[in-house]
């Protein structure tokens, strides 16, 4: 009878180890994500003075800047949807990439101290958010592990957790930047 | 970045002629020091030999005045030798670092700072025994620099329960790193992971020491090396794709233990080392192409460490 006692305590152990641990793989999905979301609007915060410092030089790109501002203004809006969030993002990468790549045609702009410093702390940024997602796909690797895997498994769908998905990028920009064609444009 | 080529030409033209002249002390150093030895050990001979014959009345007495006599002989060679190395290391392995880089300044009696080296949280052991020489700093393009040579050893207990730790032997380097961060992350040689796998990687997440286990997606970068951080954001904008694979190469390279460490917006790289580096060699000839290139190399390996992790591209908020 003791021995079955101490079984189940040791069962019961167990069972609680497990799922704090899905707790805290969760939680830790949830805290990159959100560290995501703040260097993002970092990133959003930095385009009006991107936008600023070269729209005097830049006379050729209207289009590209007003894309931007305007793809700015509905991100920080708030009225949008996760994947529609997920995907303006995606514009807004495009967009700044096509526009630093012009920036090549500039050579005046190119040497000028406040683009120079603007352009370091979008450097930043890029690899700050380019760290922050492969954390958060760290998160989810390790997350959907607990959850596929024996024994957590049967914990997990005790608790109804489904395995999340990875942080992809979109596959217009997985094909190669044509430099080309964005220098002529 | 200096080859090779560069280094025998400057060996046969610069070096050559103050080495033909060092070589002169050399030999006259190995000559004293050869009577000294063959003095003292004679003496010391003649005293046992003496010691024996009247060993019921003096016997240990006797003994005293040759073990001093020992030491007298070592003091002296160990004095004969040390001004050969002086002269050497300023002949030598100062011209070799300024052939390196003319930005660079040589101390060959100086080391990294105790501090400094438990700043770098690579080595948790305190070590007790901790020296070192042969101190290089300056700046390499826009990197601020340090190395030296150091020799960290940790000992404990007397007599039987006595015991030598080695904590760190080898090169260890001081740089500033190309980006700013707040945290620390460790890059240490992951030998769990190599024995035991999976299960191996789960002990190392336990280490409660080191704080939390960081993986990393580049599959050789993680079998050579474990990385604990204290952000798992942080280490990876700190340990970029491009860095992990420059590190591997670095480590393949030198076909050494590497251990590093991100603290305070500094790198820090220890070497590990198992033989003694920029001594000369008193018993053999100075006019040896192979040793020159054999500091030459060490040195480089760790001037190196800026191109090898790309240092100098400063496109981010430091400059």
């Amino acid at each position: 009878m003791w021995i079955a006692v101490g079984i189940g305590i040791v069962v019961l152990l167990v069972v609680i180890l497990i799922y704090n641990g899905l707790i805290a793989r969760k939680n830790q999905v949830a805290n990159v994500f959100g560290a995501i979301d703040a260097l993002l609007k970092k990133r959003y915060d930095l385009i009006p003075q991107l936008v600023a410092t070269v729209k005097a030089y830049m006379q050729h790109e209207r289009s590209l800047l007003t894309e931007i501002t305007e793809a700015r203004a509905k991100a920080v809006s708030g009225r949008l949807s996760d994947d529609q969030q997920v995907e303006l993002d995606n514009v807004v990468s495009k967009t700044l990439g096509s526009i630093m790549v012009a920036v090549e045609n500039y050579p005046d702009l190119k040497a000028n101290q406040n683009f120079m410093h603007l352009q370091r702390t979008m450097n930043e940024i890029e690899e700050q958010i380019s760290a922050a997602r492969r954390a958060y796909n760290a998160a989810v690797e390790a997350f959907n592990n607990a959850v596929e895997m024996f024994p957590t498994n049967i914990v997990a769908s005790m608790m109804g957790y489904k395995t999340k998905s990875f942080f992809e990028i979109a596959a217009e920009q997985r094909e190669n930047v044509n430099a080309d064609k964005l220098l002529k444009s | 970045m200096k080859t090779l080529e560069d280094l025998k030409n400057f060996y046969e033209t610069a070096l050559m002629p103050d080495l033909m002249v060092l070589e002169q002390q050399r030999r006259s150093v190995v000559r004293k020091v050869a009577w000294v030895i063959i003095a003292t050990a004679s003496i010391a001979g003649v005293a046992f030999f003496v010691a024996m014959q009247s060993l019921r009345e003096a016997g240990p007495v006797v003994i005293f005045p040759i073990i001093a006599g020992l030491l007298i002989g070592t003091g002296v060679c160990y004095l004969l030798t040390r001004g050969y190395v002086a002269d050497f290391k300023a002949l030598v392995i100062e011209r070799i670092v300024r052939f390196i880089d003319e930005n660079l300044s040589y101390e060959p009696k100086r080391c990294i700072d105790k501090s400094t080296f438990m700043l770098s949280k690579i080595f948790t052991t305190k070590p007790n025994r901790y020296k070192g020489d042969d101190f290089v700093s300056g700046k390499v393009g826009a990197t601020q620099i340090q190395f030296s040579e150091l020799n960290a050893v940790y000992e404990s207990g007397s007599g039987k329960n006595h015991q030598r730790y080695t904590v760190f032997r080898g090169i260890f380097f001081v740089g500033d790193f190309n980006k700013h961060f707040t945290g620390q992350t460790i890059v240490l040689p992951d030998t769990a992971e190599k024995l035991f796998g999976r299960l191996g990687q789960k002990l190392q997440s336990l280490n409660i020491f080191r704080g939390n286990l960081v993986k990393l997606e580049d599959p050789e970068f993680e079998s050579h090396f474990v990385v604990y951080g204290t952000n798992q954001i942080e280490a990876r904008y700190i340990l970029s794709t491009s860095l992990m694979a420059r590190i591997t190469e670095f480590k393949k390279k030198t076909g050494k233990k590497i251990h590093l460490s991100f603290i305070g917006s500094m790198v820090f790289v220890a070497v590990s080392y198992t033989r003694s580096l920029f001594e000369p060699r008193l018993f053999k000839t100075l006019l040896d192409f192979e040793p020159v290139r054999r500091y030459f190399e060490d040195l480089q390996l760790a001037v190196g460490i800026v191109d090898d992790l790309n240092l100098n591209t400063r496109i981010w908020s430091k400059e």
